[in-house]
């Protein structure tokens, strides 16, 4: 079975490009034989270059070249998508476990959104701290950050719709809010096409990650970042432990000074990157 | 193979929680028909259990215990028995109860009906419904999930062994784990001392050691008063939310509860 991942990277204020080198090298230490892809326009470092079987320019021009947040360009991922099928991963993740038998439940859908987000305490997350339009709106609650597509063609109506969505923000969605979002343009675009339950299943436990934005992790206090109020350990073994826990899976680390130096070296060493 | 109930009792100057027990063992022959131990330090000459283990304790806190909203003494908590559990039971099956649990119903011979070796209590139902349930959730706001030691069961295994050795040596180091764990508080508890020890035993992530004991409990707080029992009738005054020394009066009938105003659990067994 093919294991392919693929994220797209453009660098602003926070080098999004290293996350991938990261998120790939993560990637490479728990699974056997994956494929990683990066589409990007920024250089990749030279000792990160062989974590990559593809590096892919971002095709017909920059669209989110006037926007600090760049996510207008994500709806070409599948037109460029050099594998039949893929996950595609936010850069600020880690994979922290073999998650190979996940593309064995993905390969019945053509498309599919993680619909249930984990704590670090590996709890559901059922808090719409940060999804208030979400429920406001009645929207289908997906998430972009971790979603598998496929070369089929309800995937590519799919995308089609998600672009539509984005480059005419405004109109489709400048009521629910302003800035462009790929989560409720995603939420949008199953609503408008009428699919949500052909492209989620929110009786399953899987594919999820663990989300670390800070209020929905079950704390007393509201709190700017994690990071000021649990700590963060990676081991030399590639294990992460957030306070008490051991974290599995998926971890979305979300905020961008999460990687330092240490981890990684340490997945550079586990990996013979010189 | 021998199946039991194990309780812990150890008075202090102001509750008796040995006729706590003999309250819990009557009811858990009628209920549950099962055989009850007791653990103890003093000598008991009461029929109602089958065995009367005397034990020695380590130490004991201090700990507020409040009769109502209004009312508290710091009084001696002797609770570093329940870690001997494993050794002290005579039964190779063995349902270990709080004295203050009020048996009115048979839910619990489940436990021995299932095929899980170490079930704990995780369901637990505030009966006032409003108040803030996060010390219950937790064992500290950032820290691991919080397991109820007031109703455990378990078999003699070698992994239920390595559990309560690895219990004692919590409890040995209490300070460490405390500072860990993030846990408010001087006061050594079962129930975080059981919730690290399934936190450690499950690989320090989400597994699946420890089961939840079969079905909800019912708990009222020490915020509580039990008013009245009559057999396996039990009325309630139930603080009001935001209203001090204030109470709404709730009724149960056929439902175990916990009750943890261990003073009005004492004065309604005098009067029952």
């Amino acid at each position: 079975m093919n294991k392919n991942f693929i994220m797209l990277a453009q660098n602003s204020k926070y080098n999004y490009v290293e996350q991938a080198c990261v998120c790939a090298m993560s990637i490479h230490s728990t699974i056997d034989n994956a494929n990683v892809s990066l589409i990007t326009n920024d250089k990749v470092p030279e000792k990160y270059l062989d974590l990559f079987d593809n590096i892919i320019p971002i095709p017909w021009g920059d669209l989110a070249e006037k926007h600090e947040w760049k996510i207008h360009n994500r709806w070409k991922i599948l037109h460029v998508l050099p594998y039949d099928d893929a996950i595609v991963l936010d850069t600020d993740m880690l994979i922290l476990d073999d998650i190979s038998h996940w593309f064995e439940f993905l390969k019945k859908y053509p498309i599919f959104f993680t619909s249930r987000v984990k704590t670090y305490r590996n709890e559901w997350v059922e808090n719409d701290f940060y999804r208030k339009k979400f429920t406001k709106h009645n929207l289908p609650n997906l998430y972009t950050g971790l979603h598998y597509i496929t070369k089929d063609p309800f995937a590519f109506e799919f995308y089609s719709v998600l672009d539509k969505i984005i480059q005419n923000w405004k109109d489709f969605a400048g009521d629910i809010q302003k800035e462009a979002s790929v989560d409720v343009a995603a939420a949008l675009a199953a609503s408008i096409i009428g699919c949500e339950e052909s492209v989620t299943n929110s009786n399953v436990t899987y594919p999820t990650f663990v989300h670390m934005k800070p209020n929905i992790q079950g704390w007393k206090d509201i709190s700017e970042t994690w990071q000021n109020k649990v700590s963060a350990y990676f081991t030399n073994k590639n294990e992460l432990w957030i306070g008490n826990h051991q974290q599995q899976g998926v971890f979305h680390y979300t905020e961008k000074d999460f990687i330092k130096e240490d981890i990684k070296k340490i997945y550079e060493s586990s990996l013979g990157i010189l | 193979m021998s199946k039991g109930i194990l309780v812990f009792a150890f008075n202090n100057s102001h509750i008796n929680y040995i006729s706590q027990a003999i309250e819990l063992s009557k009811r858990a022959k009628r209920h549950l028909n099962l055989p009850v131990s007791i653990v103890t330090d003093i000598e008991i000459q009461n029929s109602v259990f089958d065995n009367v283990i005397f034990y020695n304790l380590k130490s004991q806190n201090i700990k507020q215990y409040y009769d109502g909203s209004l009312s508290n003494k710091g009084l001696a908590f002797k609770n570093d028995a329940r870690i001997a559990a494993y050794d002290l039971s005579p039964y190779e099956e063995t349902l270990v109860l709080d004295t203050d649990f009020l048996i009115a119903d048979d839910k619990l011979i489940h436990c021995f009906k299932q095929k899980n070796d170490f079930c704990i209590l995780t369901n637990a139902v505030d009966i006032a419904g409003f108040r803030d349930i996060r010390e219950f959730c937790h064992v500290s706001d950032k820290s691991v999930q919080f397991y109820w030691a007031t109703i455990v069961f378990f078999r003699k295994t070698e992994l239920n062994k390595i559990f309560f050795d690895l219990l004692n040596h919590i409890y040995e180091n209490w300070y460490h784990y405390k500072q860990v764990y993030q846990i408010e508080g001087r006061t050594y508890r079962n129930d975080h001392a059981f919730s690290i020890a399934i936190h450690i035993m499950n690989g320090f992530v989400d597994n699946d050691f420890a089961v939840p004991i079969p079905g909800s409990v019912l708990y009222t707080t020490d915020r509580d008063i039990l008013y009245e029992i009559d057999q396996d009738d039990f009325v309630f005054l139930i603080e009001k939310e935001k209203r001090l020394g204030e109470y709404t009066l709730v009724r149960t009938k056929n439902q175990s509860v916990h009750v943890m105003n261990k003073f009005s659990l004492d004065e309604a067994l005098k009067n029952e």
